[in-house]
């Protein structure tokens, strides 16, 4: 019983539909709620949140019953590596410059792929570069350094 | 070895003393990047760009604008306050600049920022929907007294220029009516011309081709004097509240630590700049006007308007987070 | 016949050579920013601005003008390849126009959406023209009450968006309106689940959003499932539509047209609404709903039409006016003023070649357009025979950097990885993102105006009621209600019989 709960599409939908509704509630608590005629900035919110709460509670009780699997792997490789790439990107461009931000996010997202082959991907990462380097830097004149403090 | 060593750091900090003052000579000799702390296209960034392209030629390298939105122009001032204080950043300001802290809990002091100059001024106009039966302020106090919070009046948001000016109106002229806040001066600008809300202050440059074709009457404008482009409306103050008077303004600042003699080269450049005829053109086709000041003036200037707006925004009562 | 001297005049000022590079220079770049998320007609011209100052006011204009409907022919290609909605009003076209990609049939579905998108441009042109200033003021009549019962109707709408699961569509749209919140309440100034982040305080941007859980949740689910992936290299059928592509398109082409130019003409509704519902009528009338969402054409003829006539007939209330429908009109505005010229009514009167000049352009803009784009398809298509391996990193570079342009920080960045993850798992529950997407868009606006609405009424309802134009859509969206729900109830009460 508890496997097939593990990876039951429906309850998991409505358990996060469920979390995001209460935590709406929680939130939009702090806020004036108003009346139906002066409604304040809470008022949205909770309506919102409760509906939320509403249809996790009636997609938890649907997946008990129909009990549909989540189809597919999880990608947990490219789940985690893309993600963290553009984090890297956004803090490289911060501090780093333009061009290794760029270089960094490129070679780190293909890192995602499990056909990953360190020599294309740099002359990919080298060619982007200088596109985007032309592209933006140049002929849309965005106004990033491509390197920072050198 | 020590005294070696107390020799070497003696020569680095005389070095580290005297590499500004050389920084400072040759400023600026790379590009300075100037934040404008709102998205593209409101009148700040117009403005800024403006007068960033001309500054850039008279300082001798091109000025780079970097438009940070966001909070109400709160997120780009505080990238500004940490900058380094070279020159090399520095920040345009507008009246948000002085009411700002009494709305928000700034990151930052305001009033720490370095005072480089004032760009220009811009007039409001407070115009009215032609089914409102009033045709002078008069009238419109007269008749928001006999309904107090019936009328009502749009704004680009709050804290925003249309939504203060009005308020400081109100304040003035003692008269309650009520505030119906839009996203942005565009929104607003079509709520009004519809008649759905039927008062606003807002720009000479959103105003006038309304005023002019008559979807909009023009009760007063809110400067000291008339303005050239609208000679026969009056000033508030001429219209029977003789206490008003409330204005948009441009300026620039720079990181607190600037070196003074970084910001006197940018101001007499942004003087330069501001006598430029076609500068003087663009800003009056905007509904604005050039106006120069030292750093020092400017820096008290702001402080006035931050010590009018804070009383603004206490006494009306206006809250933001 | 004064309407055709005009245009003979009009065409006349847009045919000068001079004025001819202009359109070309705007059309061209606006495809290319179309192409580039985050990077919109908006901050480009806001940048381009300054070096207008020196051009005649035509040219200057027809330029601008170029740049913004040119966005929106680029929009749509990145959105077909690749799933990432190069403009906000893209988004849609991302749901079918990327299936349609996924079977070979990239071709035809950039073939349509720009066919579509010429013919609504060409309509919309003519409505500016013909029918201008009428639909100006009909525009005005719209406050706070019309705009939220017409939200309304499109949100009940909604409910047709839904691919199968129902519930779970209606909560995505919740679950949008709710993140649509984020940000600083409009009517009282209060900041609502920014939880203390400076950065929240202007609410989430749609193409963090859009970018987030179309391109980068799309490529993790293509990541981890490698046969999946080995769509682009294998099957490209023909490059242009065939027969029946285009008998099935014609229809939704025309209908689309006809929404995005009514979307068009009311500043208060976003670029996205009207493509939103165009889909939403598509599907519904279509005989087999269920093909939508996965590769139908008309899921992309409607659309792309429709978001097009939107961007012509924006040009409406401008034009005639001086009314700033958008940010982007706003900055159209700025442009004349500078120029030295009074935007409003008169212009139409005082500066005649500057008002169909610029209508004439717009044609010939539209016409460049899809020879521009026609034959690029055959190099668009080429592009999906690059190996996902290499392509994919440079979606994220492109998108990376797009988002980052749109307020020069990294927190959209971030936001955007978050969202990737976020819409990943989306796909792996069944929930798609596109009706949340819908509530996204709408939610703030329906609960602006609602709350605008009562504010103005003093907490009066029946304001809905008494206005015709706001009843009208209260009565309409009753209806679709029971086109929505009747049928439902009437096969389970043949369930019940049977």
């Amino acid at each position: 019983m508890q496997l097939e709960f593990r990876d039951n599409k429906d309850v998991w939908a409505g358990a996060m539909l469920i979390v995001t509704g209460t935590t709406a509630i929680v939130v939009a608590s702090n806020y004036t709620f108003g009346t139906s005629l002066r409604m304040g900035p809470g008022y949205f919110p909770s309506v919102l949140g409760g509906l939320l709460i509403l249809f996790g509670l009636y997609l938890v009780a649907v997946g008990l019953k129909r009990n549909e699997k989540i189809e597919g792997s999880w990608s947990l490789r490219a789940l985690v590596v893309l993600p963290l790439s553009l984090v890297l990107f956004g803090l490289l461009m911060e501090h780093a410059g333009f061009v290794p931000a760029l270089m960094v996010l490129i070679v780190g997202s293909a890192l995602a792929s499990s056909e990953f082959k360190l020599v294309e991907v740099l002359a990919l990462a080298a060619g982007l570069t200088a596109f985007a380097v032309a592209l933006f830097i140049y002929g849309l004149g965005l106004p990033y350094p491509l390197f920072a403090g050198w | 070895m020590p005294r070696m060593r107390s020799l070497l750091l003696t020569a680095a900090a005389l070095l580290a003393l005297t590499a500004p003052l050389a920084a400072q000579s040759d400023y600026p000799n790379r590009p300075v990047r100037l934040i404008i702390p709102f998205p593209p296209g409101g009148s700040n960034d117009v403005v800024g760009r403006m007068v960033a392209t001309h500054l850039g030629e008279k300082l001798g390298k091109q000025m780079v604008v970097d438009n940070r939105g966001g909070a109400g122009g709160t997120v780009g001032t505080e990238l500004v306050f940490n900058a380094p204080p070279d020159g090399y950043t520095l920040g345009v300001v507008s009246i948000a600049h002085a009411v700002n802290p009494w709305l928000y809990k700034l990151p930052y002091d305001p009033r720490k920022l370095a005072p480089v100059g004032l760009m220009a001024t811009g007039t409001n106009v407070l115009v009215i929907h032609p089914s409102l039966p009033v045709r002078s302020v008069k009238e419109l106090i007269a008749l928001a007294k006999q309904k107090p919070g019936e009328l009502q009046y749009a704004s680009a948001g709050i804290g925003s220029f249309q939504h203060l000016g009005t308020e400081l109106f109100k304040l003035e002229a003692g008269v309650n009516i009520l505030h119906v806040p839009f996203r942005g001066g565009g929104p607003s600008m079509n709520d009004v011309l519809g008649g759905h809300t039927k008062i606003m202050m807002s720009s000479l440059v959103q105003t006038t081709p309304h005023i002019k074709s008559g979807r909009l009457i023009a009760l007063a404008t809110g400067g000291k004097k008339r303005s050239p482009i609208l000679p026969d409306v009056p000033t508030v103050a001429e219209a029977g509240v003789p206490t008003y008077e409330a204005l948009n303004w441009w300026g620039i600042v720079a990181p607190a630590g600037t070196p003074q003699a970084i910001i006197d080269k940018v101001n007499t450049a942004l003087s330069q700049v501001q006598e430029l005829p076609e500068v003087q053109k663009q800003f009056d086709l905007q509904g604005a006007s050039v106006q120069k000041m030292t750093a020092a003036d400017f820096g008290k200037f702001v402080l006035a308007e931050m010590s009018r707006w804070e009383r603004v925004v206490k006494e009306a009562g206006i809250t933001a987070q | 016949m004064d309407l055709f001297n005009n245009l003979i005049f009009g065409f006349g000022v847009a045919f000068s050579l001079q004025n001819l590079m202009y359109c070309m220079i705007g059309v061209s770049v606006g495809t290319l920013i179309g192409v580039l998320p985050g990077i919109g007609p908006l901050a480009t011209i806001a940048m381009l601005l300054p070096l207008t100052f020196n051009v005649a006011p035509v040219g200057a204009l027809i330029m601008l003008a170029g740049i913004y409907y040119g966005a929106q022919y680029g929009g749509s290609t990145t959105a077909i390849l690749v799933n990432l909605p190069g403009e906000t009003s893209a988004v849609v076209t991302c749901i079918d126009g990327h299936q349609m990609a996924r079977q070979g049939r990239a071709g035809p579905a950039l073939a349509i959406a720009a066919i579509g998108s010429f013919i609504a441009g060409t309509f919309g042109t003519l409505l500016i023209a013909v029918a201008g200033p009428p639909l100006a003021e009909m525009a005005l009549k719209f406050g706070a009450p019309e705009y939220f019962s017409l939200m309304l109707m499109g949100l009940v709408a909604a409910a047709v968006l839904a691919q199968g699961d129902m519930i779970k569509s209606l909560a995505m749209v919740a679950m949008g309106l709710l993140l649509g919140i984020v940000g600083t309440d409009v009517n009282t100034g209060v900041q609502r689940f920014s939880f203390g982040i400076t950065e929240l305080s202007d609410g989430i941007g749609f193409i963090v959003v859009a970018v987030g859980v179309f391109a980068v949740g799309e490529i993790v689910a293509n990541l981890g499932d490698p046969a999946e992936r080995r769509f682009f290299t294998d099957k490209v059928k023909g490059l242009m539509p065939t027969w029946v592509d285009f008998k099935a398109s014609i229809g939704p082409i025309i209908r689309g047209t006809a929404i995005g130019s009514f979307f068009g003409v009311l500043p208060g509704t976003g670029p996205a609404i009207a493509s939103f519902s165009s889909y939403m009528v598509e599907k519904k009338i279509a005989k087999d709903p269920s093909r939508f969402g996965k590769g139908a054409i008309e899921g992309v003829a409607g659309p792309e039409s429709a978001n097009n006539a939107d961007a012509q007939c924006k040009f409406i209330p401008m034009l005639t006016l001086g009314l700033p429908a958008s940010g982007v009109m706003a900055l159209m505005l700025g442009a004349l003023t500078i120029q030295g010229i009074q935007p409003g009514p008169e212009v139409m009167t005082s500066r005649p070649e500057l008002f169909w000049g610029l209508i004439a352009s717009m044609w010939i803009g539209n016409a460049l357009l899809v020879v521009l784009n026609l034959p690029m398809i055959g190099l668009w298509v080429k592009l999906l025979k690059v190996p996902y391996r290499l392509l994919f990193p440079a979606i994220m570079a492109f998108s990376a950097i797009g988002i980052y342009s749109v307020n020069n920080s990294s927190f959209e960045i971030y936001l955007t990885a978050i969202f990737g993850v976020i819409g990943f798992i989306w796909i792996k529950l069944g929930c798609s993102p596109a009706p949340m997407l819908l509530g996204f868009v709408l939610g703030p606006m329906m609960e602006e105006h609602l709350r605008r609405a009562m504010l103005m009424s003093k907490g009066n309802a029946s304001v809905f009621f008494t206005r015709p134009i706001s009843l009208g859509f209260i009565i309409a969206t009753i209806a679709i209600l029971a086109i929505i729900v009747l049928p439902a109830v009437r096969s389970r009460r043949s369930e019940i019989a049977g």
